[in-house]
């Protein structure tokens, strides 16, 4: 569970109208270089996140089975969780929890073996050839850390973005989906509770989170390691103690005929 | 630390062909070491010269994980960094680190059978961390069942069995290497099924995507053919074998990133 302090930020999927205000900022503020963008027949571009997009709004349509078409947006970016697989999964301790619980590459130690970008179950990290290291949203740390907003939740026209301590954010997203069930959105829920010991951004979403194609019940990068540590040792002692029974008892059985 | 700004100009995002040679290199040569530890304790002239074979590939192998990160001059930062116990990355270099000093030990100068069964075991950790360091990450195709380590170890046995047929015949190593390879094909075919349901991408890319050649390679060619060569030829049949420990570790490395 993040700390009550700790910067958070709220993604109101009921108030977002997809205008890409704060992919743009974003951009802006990181000073990122701008993608080659293309019509793959959805409004989302670029269609996934990279080391020059760390923010990028996905886009759902279609009919529901009653007639009536729905439009949802959400946001894709980084969680900044507090069990952070790729903090966990980080070799030399370059990507780590800075204070508020934010997760920030440090640039000049990364070594860029990927590990991270592997680990990231929402593909928030990315890997930047030109400078050889991985890139990904800091919640404008340089801008949270002297008082501000970060660029996207001050673009955002809708409040659907908001920023805060986690107490008020948590409190406001449930204010929020009391709302939403109030007014008939009886699925309305928040995403980023449980999942990674809590996560420093939180969703209110009105469908099911596997509707915005967000994973659920993620398995910590500790517990992965746990279980492949656990399963190679029973591997290693099997394979060894189970060819060497075949094996010899083979030989000693040929032995016993001659 | 190592701060020093050198990108990689050969740097990508995916782990690719350096890292499915690596798990190829240190795959095979440590499963010799392991298997002439483990079935030869009489034949000191085999297990040092599996020894010098296992340091190479560790040494080898090391230099291609070099030579594929962002920023190679930084690797020193991942004995440098700090201890990040919860990181198989970290763990795994300093296996590598202490299982190539081991290595060259055990073939400079005649050692005790303990000393010999101590770098075997960090010589395991080197062949079994590889598939530990897949399972840590969020790709379904790598961390959805636990049978990866068993996958990379009866693999190991397997092709390191072929190494040493190489250099002598044996009627023993053509069990051993027909035992491994019948529980790897086992642990393959029960691999694929599990992670099916939840990488049905990565499963089908290999089946009849784009990896097919790679799978239908190795299943053939390189683990098919030998089991039917081995009373015929046994020095082919190891080769075709080593070919096909190759394209295992190839295709289980680009399947998980489809």
């Amino acid at each position: 569970m993040p700390n009550p302090k700790d910067f958070a930020i709220l993604f109101d999927a009921s108030r977002c109208i997809g205008c890409k205000a704060c992919q743009v900022a974003c951009k802006q503020w990181n000073d990122l270089e701008a993608e080659n963008t293309k019509n793959r027949g959805s409004y989302a571009n670029p269609p996934r996140l990279t080391s020059h997009t760390w923010i990028s709004m996905r886009y759902y349509e279609g009919l529901k089975p009653d007639g009536d078409p729905y439009f949802d947006f959400i946001r894709g970016s980084c969680m900044h969780c507090t069990h952070a697989p790729c903090v966990t999964a980080c070799p030399t301790g370059a990507m780590a929890h800075r204070e508020g619980g934010v997760v920030t590459v440090d640039e000049k130690t990364c070594i860029g073996c990927r590990s991270c970008v592997q680990a990231c179950p929402y593909g928030a990290v990315h890997f930047d050839e030109a400078r050889g290291v991985v890139q990904k949203c800091t919640m404008c740390y340089d801008r949270i850390s002297h008082g501000d907003q970060p660029a996207c939740v001050k673009a955002c026209p809708t409040d659907a973005l908001t920023f805060g301590t986690y107490q008020e954010i948590r409190a406001m997203a449930e204010e929020r989906v009391r709302v939403l069930k109030e007014r008939g959105h009886t699925r309305a829920n928040i995403y980023g509770l449980r999942e990674l010991g809590g996560t420093h951004v939180l969703y209110v979403l009105t469908e099911h989170p596997s509707q915005y194609d967000l994973p659920k019940a993620v398995r910590e990068a500790e517990k992965r390691a746990a279980t492949g540590w656990l399963s190679a040792g029973i591997a290693a002692a099997a394979l060894g103690a189970g060819l060497k029974f075949i094996v010899e008892r083979r030989e000693a059985l040929k032995g016993g005929n001659q | 630390m190592i701060t020093a700004n050198f990108p990689n100009p050969i740097g990508e995002e995916h782990w690719g062909i350096w890292i499915a040679l690596y798990f190829f290199l240190a795959g095979t040569t440590g499963g010799a070491y392991l298997l002439s530890v483990l079935f030869y304790p009489e034949n000191q002239k085999l297990i040092r010269r599996s020894a010098l074979w296992a340091f190479l590939g560790v040494v080898v192998g090391s230099a291609l994980l070099v030579l594929d990160l962002g920023q190679p001059l930084r690797f020193l930062n991942l004995f440098l960094g700090g201890f990040y116990p919860a990181s198989v990355m970290w763990l795994g270099s300093w296996f590598l680190l202490l299982s190539g000093a081991g290595l060259l030990w055990v073939y400079a100068q005649p050692t005790s059978r303990k000393a010999q069964g101590i770098v075997a075991v960090l010589v395991a950790l080197v062949v079994g961390y590889t598939a530990v360091l897949l399972m840590q990450t969020a790709k379904p195709f790598w961390n959805a069942s636990p049978l990866l380590p068993w996958l990379f170890l009866a693999s190991a046995a397997t092709a390191g069995g072929a190494l040493l047929q190489l250099w002598q015949h044996h009627e023993k190593l053509s069990r051993l290497v027909v035992a491994s390879a019948l529980v790897e094909g086992v642990v393959l075919f029960l691999h694929l099924v599990w992670t099916y349901p939840v990488a049905a991408g990565a499963v089908l890319a290999l089946l009849a995507g784009p990896l097919a050649w790679a799978f239908w390679g190795f299943v053939v060619v390189g683990w098919g053919l030998p089991l039917f060569l081995e009373r015929q030829n046994v020095t082919l049949a190891a080769l075709l074998t080593l070919v096909g420990a190759f394209l295992l570790r190839y295709f289980v490395v680009m399947a998980g990133q489809v």
